[in-house]
């Protein structure tokens, strides 16, 4: 029975996976001829619960091997696949040439299709989801996507392809190295310098009037490690004498900061003198001009004073050991991370057990971030065949909600029709509306103390295109190749596996493994039973278009729990 | 009876406490015809205002431009604003010339200074520790609530927009859509007590794709709304259920409205293409369609982005007003030609203002107190409100030595004066803006 689901359900992509996987991450090597595979065991709930919060969408392959293995093992592995890399993109310059525009009227021709491949996220939003629905290295993906959230930058200011590209590859590179590299990779990176400005940003020129610019100085405190108020380690805000929050910075720190920040600029174009301002070039970390750099002394966190005539790298460094070592980012960083792959509302005790991974690994290291994912991923609250408490769980952001069920069962897609349809359900990839991402870690359901960041863009509009995603893949039949795109596959779910899998009941049956880690309610099945039985009896597939329709579109399968 | 019909179209969060939270509203007799909406125009990021209302004549001017330097728009290009008496002080940026034409007609009114506080605030009392001032200054996110919650101390999860139009629920009970609607997505200033506001799409149909009259579909169909009232133990699931509901109820009663294309508020946005035009104009058909769907009072939010002009502000400014400019003169134009245009008044929300003093990356940065704009029949316009701050750098508005201007109008008066007008009594006021008693007057004389 075990054996036939698995053989029905996995795909070649899954399978391939597996293999990938069980070799030791696809490193390579002469491995040894394979010995036969011991009898699956029957993965559990808390099995599939684990690749739900681990990877971008549980496939039965990775649910048997992952049952073998064991979770701890199956981390491991997952942790030293290669990393997935945005590939096939290059250099442009920041004003696109007369021949690579876009015409609306003719979207086709050689120039538009220039500017979409090059002036455009396109491919590096279909290749984040082919990726997501094709290599091994599953955790990795999930958390650089979950980073990108945190360390945000958007398409709306970086729409060269090559740069939002290898943004996103440094943060598959560094997810699961030390949170100080991840800072200083962010912060010299120069996409994100153009996006909050830390790129060019000049001192204080006393005859124009101007003084350093704020933005990231502001932003990197707010918003990528520390925070606006003091937290104890299991993520609740420290008080005051009357009761009140504590600030962790005020408008000085700011301005400390973004003194700090100064003097940096792109890297130089290929065989171009380097200068004070280097034009806008993605490619390579920025590089300082001390001249450029505020000179006077800079007030940081908690009374740091860092002293005049530092070297703008000299400054850098102190400012960013200054924030890592903020007793607040083991619980601000941990708490988003726990939000994103397990449960918007994390106990106290949940969060205060990462925040102390964070602070030291186990082996005096602070900041190891392998170490943090592991411990949010097996953390007792995490795991278990069902939730204890009644707001455990995330709705299922888009781009999650795509892949998810494209895994799930068995689908393939080029990238082209997710990448369209996710900006209607309100997740432009890799392009939010502000540095404050899609949605905020702080969104609360109206009426109710219930954190639920995803639920921010959920609404009657982003709603039913979810639905209507659904009923474009599972009901019409998906999307058919583009022919302006190269190698393309469209998107597709064949459910003639599904639909040979028996009657109603067992149709039923396998969608409750593979979407619901078995937790349909009797109600919720009679329910899905009663429409699959409606249907024409002279088409194979209704019934198994229908059951998948139903529970792809329900809240009980949207709400990962 | 008639609430809990109310309650299923509006999606709201079923339940006693929900039910309980709604016995609250204003028992006020209306005149049949009574119909009054409110649009929140949000600037998203921070809108620079010293650069949307500039000193124009010579003095001002002058010293305008020698603290704004890079930034300085040329006086030349200022739109004058005439006020009564044939007085001359200020001047729209030149990217606002529909409003400047709607400031001439006097249905447009400036308020100077508006800003989060807690209590009136002088300079010296800013720079004591001991006055209560608002949480988190110059913060976006943090911002962006306090202006949408008018509470400035404590953080709150409803909004102005919803807790005003809560107040209204007996008045609305015979709507067919919920009192709040969102062309902006979902949003605090919108979020009431027990509900939110439907976020309706301005492009595209409104609804399920994917049924015909087949009996299959009709099952499938019902299926999908029986799942809804299953399963509702754990909150996420319940809260994405009632997502659901009240979008499968609002896009059928709204989707003929919303697609319509050839109505008396259409002809008034031809030519006009911007994603922020499309959602005035979807606004406006709903308001169009107010009598149909029996609405008496509603609160609408539309959000422009990316005025968080850090750099290039100039071009930026200009490049946003271009869209915001175009589409209110529509949207205004509209509402008049369908009869409503003093039953319908628009106001801006941001932020904060941006600092006077320029940055080095040819931009400005987060700051406080900023200028806003009221539109409407209704409004007294024509005038300013409120008290111009002083351009000076460390002068007797400024927070510090940038030009973060303390503001003189509070976020609560800018909103009891909308709210006074939409019809909320005192006892209502003091629902909707529970810290307005801090401040004096309490309503301003803009509408």
């Amino acid at each position: 029975m075990r054996a036939r689901f698995v053989g029905r359900f996995a795909s070649g992509v899954a399978l391939l996976i597996t293999a990938a996987a069980c070799g030791g991450g696809g490193s390579g090597g002469s491995a040894p001829p394979p010995t036969p595979p011991p009898p699956p065991a029957a993965p559990s709930a808390d099995t599939q619960r684990l690749l739900e919060q681990a990877t971008f969408g549980a496939t039965s392959a990775d649910a048997v091997h992952v049952q073998n293995v064991g979770i701890a093992a199956y981390l491991t592995e997952q942790m030293a696949a290669s990393p997935s890399q945005y590939s096939g993109f290059t250099y442009t310059p920041h004003t696109a040439p007369s021949n690579c525009q876009y015409h609306a009227a003719t979207p086709t021709d050689a120039s538009s299709i220039c500017a979409r491949d090059q002036y455009s996220l396109f491919h590096v939003q279909r290749q984040l989801f082919m990726n997501a629905l094709n290599h091994p290295d599953q955790l990795r993906q999930r958390v650089a996507f979950a980073l990108s959230q945190i360390f945000v930058v958007s398409g709306i200011e970086i729409y060269e392809a090559y740069g939002m590209a290898d943004y996103q590859n440094m943060l598959l590179n560094d997810a699961f190295g030390n949170f100080r590299t991840l800072l200083e990779d962010v912060t010299l990176s120069p996409v994100m310098g153009r996006y909050l400005d830390m790129a060019t940003n000049d001192k204080t020129d006393a005859a124009l009037g101007t003084s350093p610019n704020e933005n990231y100085g502001r932003e990197v405190l707010q918003l990528c490690s520390i925070g606006l108020y003091e937290l104890n380690p299991d993520g609740s805000q420290k008080l005051d004498g009357s009761g009140a929050p504590i600030p962790t910075y005020d408008q000085s720190v700011v301005i400390g900061f973004s003194a700090v920040f100064t003097g940096w600029t792109y890297a130089p174009l290929a065989g171009a003198a380097s200068k004070w301002a280097n034009p806008i070039n993605y490619d390579g970390a920025m590089l300082a001009f001390d001249t450029h750099h505020e000179p006077g002394s800079k007030t940081l966190l908690d009374g740091l004073t860092v002293p005049a005539g530092q070297s703008a790298a000299q400054d850098l460094k102190m400012a960013l050991d200054d924030i890592f070592n903020h007793p607040n980012v083991a619980p601000f960083i941990g708490k988003q991370l726990i939000q994103h792959l397990v449960t918007s509302n994390p106990s106290p005790a949940y969060i205060a057990r990462v925040s102390a991974v964070f602070a030291d690994n186990g082996s005096g290291v602070r900041g190891d971030m392998a170490a943090v994912v592991k411990a949010i991923l097996t953390d007792p609250e995490a795991r278990g065949d069902t939730p204890a408490q009644s707001n455990f769980g995330h709705l299922r952001e888009p781009a999650l909600f795509i892949t998810g069920m494209l895994r799930s069962l068995g689908g393939q897609s080029d990238g082209v029709l997710p990448r369209a349809l996710v900006s209607g359900m309100g997740q432009p990839i890799y392009t939010p509306p502000s540095v404050f991402n899609f949605y905020p870690p702080s969104f609360v359901l109206p009426g109710s103390q219930t954190l639920a960041p995803e639920f921010a863009i959920d609404n009657a509009s982003t709603a039913l295109a979810r639905a209507n995603f659904v009923n474009t893949v599972i009901m019409q039949g998906g999307a058919s190749p583009d022919p302006t795109v190269t190698g393309s596959t469209g998107t597709t779910i064949n459910l003639t596996a599904l639909a040979a899998a028996g009657d109603s009941n067992a149709i039923i049956a396998q969608l409750n493994q593979s979407l619901m880690h078995g937790s349909l309610t009797s109600a919720a099945s009679a329910v899905i039973l009663a429409a699959m039985n409606a249907q024409s009896t002279t088409d194979p597939l209704a019934a198994a278009r229908t059951a998948s329709y139903l529970l792809l579109t329900s809240a009980q399968y949207q709400v990962e729990r | 009876m008639k609430r809990r019909k109310f309650l299923f179209h509006a999606g709201a969060l079923a339940g006693t406490a929900a039910l309980g939270q709604l016995g609250v509203f204003a028992a006020r007799a209306a005149p049949a015809d009574d119909y009054k909406a409110l649009v929140c125009i949000f600037l998203a990021g921070g809108n620079d205002t010293n650069n949307t209302i500039v000193p124009i004549d010579s003095a001002g001017y002058t010293n305008y431009a020698q603290v704004r330097g890079p930034l300085a728009l040329p006086q030349a290009q200022l739109l004058p604003l005439q006020e009564s008496g044939g007085v001359l002080r200020f001047g729209f940026h030149p990217g606002l010339q529909g409003l400047q034409n709607l400031w001439a007609a006097g249905n447009l009114a400036v308020v100077a200074n508006v800003g989060t506080l807690v209590q009136p605030l002088t300079k010296a009392q800013y720079q004591s520790s001991s006055t209560p001032k608002p949480a988190t200054l110059f913060s976006h996110i943090d911002q962006q609530h306090e202006w949408q919650t008018s509470i400035s101390n404590v953080s709150s999860s409803t909004g102005w927009g919803g807790r005003l139009a809560d107040q209204f629920n007996a008045l609305n009970v015979n709507a067919m859509v919920p009192p709040m609607i969102s062309t902006g997505g979902n949003n605090l200033f919108v979020t009431g007590a027990a509900s939110q506001a439907l976020v309706i799409p301005t492009s595209g149909s409104f609804g399920l794709s994917g049924f015909s009259n087949s009996s299959g579909d009709a099952a499938r169909r019902s299926a999908l709304a029986s799942l809804l009232s299953v399963d509702r133990v754990a909150d996420l699931t319940m809260a994405a259920q009632d997502v659901m509901s009240g979008a499968l109820s609002s896009s059928a009663t709204l989707n003929p409205i919303l697609t319509a294309t050839n109505t008396t508020v259409t002809q008034h946005f031809t030519g006009l293409t911007t994603g922020f035009a499309n959602q005035l104009l979807a606004i406006a058909k709903v308001i169009e369609a107010h009598s149909a769907l029996g609405a008496k009072r509603q609160v609408f939010l539309a959000s422009l982005g990316s005025f968080d002009t850090h750099t290039n502000e100039l071009a930026t400014q200009q490049t946003l007003f271009a869209q915001l400019d175009p589409a209110l003169a529509a949207f205004h134009g509209a509402m008049t030609a369908i009869g409503a245009g003093s039953n319908v008044t628009s106001f801006t929300l941001s932020d904060f203002s941006r600092t006077l003093a320029p940055n080095t990356g040819g931009g400005s940065d987060h700051a406080w107190g900023s200028h806003h704009m009221v539109i409407g029949g209704a409004v007294h316009g024509g005038q300013v409100y409120g008290v111009m701050p002083t351009l000076a750098l460390g002068g007797p508005d400024d927070a510090g030595g940038q030009g973060r201007w303390i503001p003189t109008i509070a976020v609560d008066q800018y909103a009891a004066t909308l709210a006074t007008w939409f019809g909320a009594d005192a006892a209502a006021l003091t629902t909707v803006l529970p810290n307005l008693s801090a401040f004096s007057p309490s309503s301003l004389s803009f509408i």
